[in-house]
């Protein structure tokens, strides 16, 4: 077989089937069972696994949601979403220190200024689509990691920004196993929002947008304002998940703007299946449990373990785990039927 | 059907990865004397990435001959033979040093986090320990904030700070070799101290600032030829090039500096942060004549060469000084519970405040109660030309021991306990 | 004035290595729609193997100049073969990731066996004075990196404009969906291509290796700048990539001199060019407008 590439038009769509859909057609019982399975899990969570590690998950499992709703539902890659989890992380941290609002409403804020910061870049961004989209957002987002890092009298550079409160009312959230059911409710929402987004009509316009751009401009829906409009709540996620972070940390450093965080987020995304929204929470759980796990076995290289994995997913299992596992599922029912 | 298997078999994996590790809560302390009934050190610093060769791994071996040196010292009257290492990568990343420290502490019953490189990960981990109430010996990071405005009862600094390194660099080489400087810094926090610190040591030293510039960090063109051909052209002509770069960059600023012939334009090279492994990347050819502060050396003396051996014994490599300082620490830290009988972290404190020690890295040192820097003698090295290196890793030469009480800083007022 | 030709040469060197490396990255993508991020490992394991050749076989620069381009380059045809032949029927964006991944693997086994401190290399002999240029001198590895690179592009140029191989590629890479209406067989120039831009990057980090530290980590951040500097000069265009390359090396090398009192201006000038550019002409500079996606 020669290795002739189809013009980009026809290059095939991302190549799970949206899980969700897979997922949707399950039995009534089969999902509601999955929703309680999960949130037992997430309510066990920090008994289970050492709480800081547990809080890190749900941060990246919004982060990963966040990178989902743009890759598997708009079809479009951003490899600089560390731009929007890091900006968040420092408004929040700098809103915590210095208004001493509660936590909450300081993460608020910093999800805020993300999505603001959302608008111009995803201005010029969604001018491009596939390559260039993930190209131009990692850039850009490299460009928000120099001024981070140049603005010091702000952002402490190198030093990182140290001592972010814990402030809630009062309560003394300083042991990690309370801070994360502090953070569970606002993480819950976060993820219900994307859920929501996703199965709106709003959605389903994104879907039509990401298989057929030409279609759904040919129907009249304005294409650059509605994938500009997911970029935004994208990065509004993605900073509820940073800012999240920041206060589970109680500092930030240079390196939530890194595009390897971006890198690491996509990573994540791929792992656990684009397009499936809750396989980014999985992918979530494994990446951040396996560096946990690595950092204390002595092995020097974990990114020789995290590329390879990469690279297997990417080469073999192309759907992730959850789109694999939802994909399997799918087949065992429809033979079943038969 | 293969794939199918392997599918099932990598989730089944995912599940047992996220949920095979057992324990949680909050653990209570007993009364004994010691927490746990053992000792556990732990060594948490950068096993993979720019620190690794500096430090890293063999660090853990230098903590681990202290503890092979401080049970057979001690043998039966030792206060436990059942001493541990724990160690943890954190990757050169503050977030992943935050949670390994807090892990450490909680979970591995850590009683003292040696190293830590790098200062915004150095100085969360100091906050860990104070929140914690546990001890923590910082040894790879150069921030005098560890001592100044972020100090604690828990954290002590061992071996360098921005001080040292600028003091002595700054103020002999102005009296030896030129009293014109230019000075580079990469424009960050560490390199701006750098160069405050530096200003101010050849000020007083009788010399000139005629010129100085902020690199951009991280510098990605590698390029810092705008620089070294801006100095020889100042009024009047710098005899001193000072470079606060470190790492690669370093080693960028020395290639370009031989390039443009600096040295040939009668412009000298003064270093602010140089490893031994610096000097081994760049080749002691490229470095001949060099100045900068040295905290230890290997070859400086018989008991330096003698630990020196050992050491490369167990690792095939010439010590460091954060390998020596690791060593340092460890055994401070072992022979003060000792004495104290207990792990209790206020007494053994209470123990290594004002402490007057001596050991194959400090020399005429002193723990000080004020602001637990540790203070001690620093070497103001110069590098040899090849011809003169007779042995691998014989890199320098010292042209002379600066004094423990002139190589650091008066306690800082800005440090409040 | 001395100062100001200084540092446009020297801003020129620069760009000589981002020209290079873009323009590997725009041949592999033109024929491949590939988008390379491994391209800069690809210049790690070129100073890198410069550096392992000298040291472990005592072949100097000169060889090392030639050997590494082609023996990178058959990794590169190797790689293509074994994996990203695979994903290119399927969205570009799953070889991205592989080659995001390949980057990852690729640093980390350097740094396996050699750590991450920078290696040494010297400037080859030859080349360590300067040249006297009447109103300032300059050293001569400079110079004959300048030289190199713009005689390198001048040849791609030469040989993509000559030839009939050249015609093919350009055709499938300015125009695709056209060439292949001709029925012009592209499929048996995708392996060589693709191992021609993996030499381009591997020559790159063979100059840069006597001027740069060697370390497994010095592509990383770089690559992010190239792909910035072929996002400005068109990603589908080879006399874009080349021209956005020197210009970039350019307009950093200025901003360096004569904006250090605002650095993060300096810092952030390429990503300024790039915004500016992706405002007004989307495409890039010397870009095509693509059908709309």
């Amino acid at each position: 077989m020669t290795s002739t590439v189809d013009t980009p038009a026809d290059a095939a769509r991302p190549a799970a089937p949206s899980g969700l859909l897979t997922v949707a057609r399950a039995p009534r019982w089969l999902r509601y069972a999955l929703l309680a399975a999960g949130l037992l899990v997430a309510f066990w969570l920090p008994n289970g696994l050492y709480p800081a590690v547990a809080v890190d998950i749900l941060c990246w499992a919004l982060f990963a949601v966040a990178v989902d709703l743009l890759l598997g539902f708009t079809g479009l890659m951003s490899f600089g979403h560390a731009a929007f989890w890091g900006t968040s992380a420092y408004v929040t941290g700098l809103v915590a220190i210095h208004v001493g609002l509660p936590f909450p409403a300081a993460v608020l804020a910093g999800a805020l200024t993300a999505a603001l910061l959302a608008v111009p870049i995803g201005y010029l961004a969604v001018k491009r689509t596939g390559i260039y989209f993930a190209m131009v957002t990692l850039a850009f987002a490299q460009m928000v990691y120099y001024v981070a890092n140049e603005w010091r009298s702000v952002t402490q550079g190198e030093n990182g920004l140290q001592g972010v409160p814990r402030e809630l009312f009062g309560l003394d959230l300083s042991d990690d196993y309370y801070f994360y059911y502090a953070i569970l409710p606002i993480v819950l929402l976060g993820l219900l929002a994307a859920w929501r987004i996703v199965h709106s009509p709003f959605g389903r316009v994104l879907v039509g947008i990401r298989d057929n751009p030409a279609r759904a401009r040919a129907l009249g829906y304005p294409v650059h304002r509605y994938k500009l409009t997911a970029f935004v709540l994208s990065g509004f996620i993605a900073g509820l998940g940073g800012g999240l972070f920041a206060v589970g940390h109680r500092f930030v450093s240079l390196e939530v703007l890194h595009w390897t965080t971006s890198g690491k987020a996509v990573i994540v995304v791929v792992l656990g299946g684009i397009g499936t929204l809750w396989g980014g929470v999985l992918g979530a759980a494994i990446v951040v449990r396996l560096e946990d796990w690595l950092s204390f076995s002595g092995f020097e290289t974990i990114g020789l373990v995290t590329g390879g994995i990469f690279v297997l997913v990417v080469l073999l299992f192309r759907r992730g785990i959850w789109g694999s596992v939802a994909a399997l599922a799918h087949r065992w029912w429809a033979s079943r039927r038969r | 059907m293969r794939r199918t298997v392997g599918v099932a078999a990598a989730s089944a994996a995912a599940v047992m990865l996220v949920a095979g590790c057992g324990g949680g809560g909050p653990q209570s302390g007993g009364d004994e004397k010691l927490t746990g009934g053992k000792i556990v050190l732990g060594v948490l610093n950068d096993q993979s990435g720019a620190y690794s060769e500096l430090s890293g791994k063999n660090s853990v071996t230098a903590v681990e001959m202290a503890v092979a040196d401080f049970k057979a010292k001690h043998g039966d009257d030792a206060v436990t033979k059942d001493i541990t290492v724990e160690t943890a990568d954190h990757q050169n990343k503050p977030d992943v040093a935050n949670s390994k420290a807090q892990e450490m502490y909680d979970r591995k019953g850590v009683d003292l986090i040696l190293d830590v490189p790098t200062s915004s990960a150095a100085l969360k981990v100091a906050d860990v320990a104070k929140e914690k109430k546990k001890l923590y010996f910082n040894i790879g990071a150069a921030t005098t904030d560890l001592t100044g405005k972020s100090c604690n009862k828990y954290t002590f600094h061992y071996a360098y700070d921005t001080y040292m390194l600028a003091n002595g660099t700054g103020k002999t080489t102005t009296e030896q070799v030129g009293k014109n400087w230019y000075i580079l810094y990469p424009n960050y926090a560490f390199g701006q101290d750098m160069e405050k610190s530096f200003s101010a040591a050849i000020t007083a030293a009788g010399g000139k600032v005629v010129g100085k510039d902020g690199a951009p960090f991280p510098n990605t063109s590698g390029d810092f030829s705008t620089f070294l051909l801006k100095a020889p052209t100042l009024n009047p002509k710098p005899e001193v090039l000072g470079t606060m770069q470190a790492g690669a960059e370093l080693v960028n600023v020395v290639k370009q500096y031989n390039e443009f012939k600096l040295r040939d334009k009668g412009v000298g090279l003064a270093v602010g942060l140089m490893f031994i492994t610096d000097i081994h990347s760049l080749t002691p050819a490229a470095l001949a004549g060099t100045t900068y502060t040295d905290a230890w050396y290997w070859n400086f003396d018989q008991q330096n060469r003698e630990f020196a051996d050992r050491f490369q014994s167990e690792t095939g490599t010439r010590p460091s000084f954060a390998h020596a300082a690791n060593y340092s620490a460890a055994m401070q830290y072992l022979e003060a519970v000792q004495a104290a009988g207990t792990d209790d972290a206020d007494t053994v404190v209470k123990g290594l405040e004002g402490k007057e020690v001596n050991d194959v890295f400090l020399r005429n040192g002193k723990i000080r109660a004020e602001d637990h820097r540790v203070i001690h003698d620093a070497y103001l090295a110069q590098v040899k030309p090849q011809s003169e290196v007779s042995e691998p890793w014989d890199y320098v030469k010292v042209l002379k021991t600066i004094p423990a009480a002139e190589a650091f800083a008066a306690p800082s007022s800005a440090c409040k306990m | 004035m001395t100062g100001f030709l200084q540092n446009t040469f020297n801003g020129l060197v620069s760009g000589a290595f981002y020209a290079l490396l873009a323009l590997g990255l725009a041949v592999i993508f033109g024929m491949l729609r590939v988008v390379n991020f491994a391209h800069g490992a690809f210049y790690m394991l070129g100073a890198f193997g410069a550096y392992v050749l000298l040291s472990e076989a005592g072949v100097p620069f000169w060889a090392a100049l030639a050997i590494m381009p082609v023996g990178l380059g058959l990794l590169g045809m190797a790689l293509e073969r074994a994996f990203i032949h695979r994903l290119t029927r399927l969205d570009p964006l799953y070889n991205f990731l592989l080659t995001f991944g390949l980057t990852l693997i690729l640093q980390d086994l350097v740094k396996l066996r050699y750590g991450v401190q920078s290696s040494p290399y010297a400037t080859p002999s030859a080349l360590s004075g300067s040249v006297d240029f009447g109103i300032f001198d300059f050293p001569t590895y400079r110079v004959f990196i300048l030289g190199f690179a713009v005689a390198v592009c001048v040849g791609v140029w030469w040989v993509l404009t000559r030839t009939r191989i050249g015609m093919v590629v350009r055709a499938s890479t300015e125009r695709p969906e056209l060439t292949r209406a001709f029925g012009i067989n592209v499929g048996r120039w995708v392996t060589p291509v693709f191992g021609f831009g993996i030499g381009l990057a591997g020559l790159a980090g063979v100059l840069a290796a006597p001027m740069r530290a060697v370390n497994p980590l010095m592509g990383a951040d770089l690559i992010i700048v190239v792909f910035a500097v072929v996002v400005i000069g068109g990603l589908g265009s080879i006399f874009g990539s080349v021209a956005a390359g020197f210009g970039i090396g350019l307009v950093q090398a200025w901003g360096e001199a004569y904006l250090s009192q605002f650095p993060i201006v300096s810092q952030t000038i390429v990503f300024i060019v790039m915004a500016v550019v992706l405002l007004w002409r989307p495409a890039g500079l010397f870009g095509r407008e693509e059908a709309p996606a």
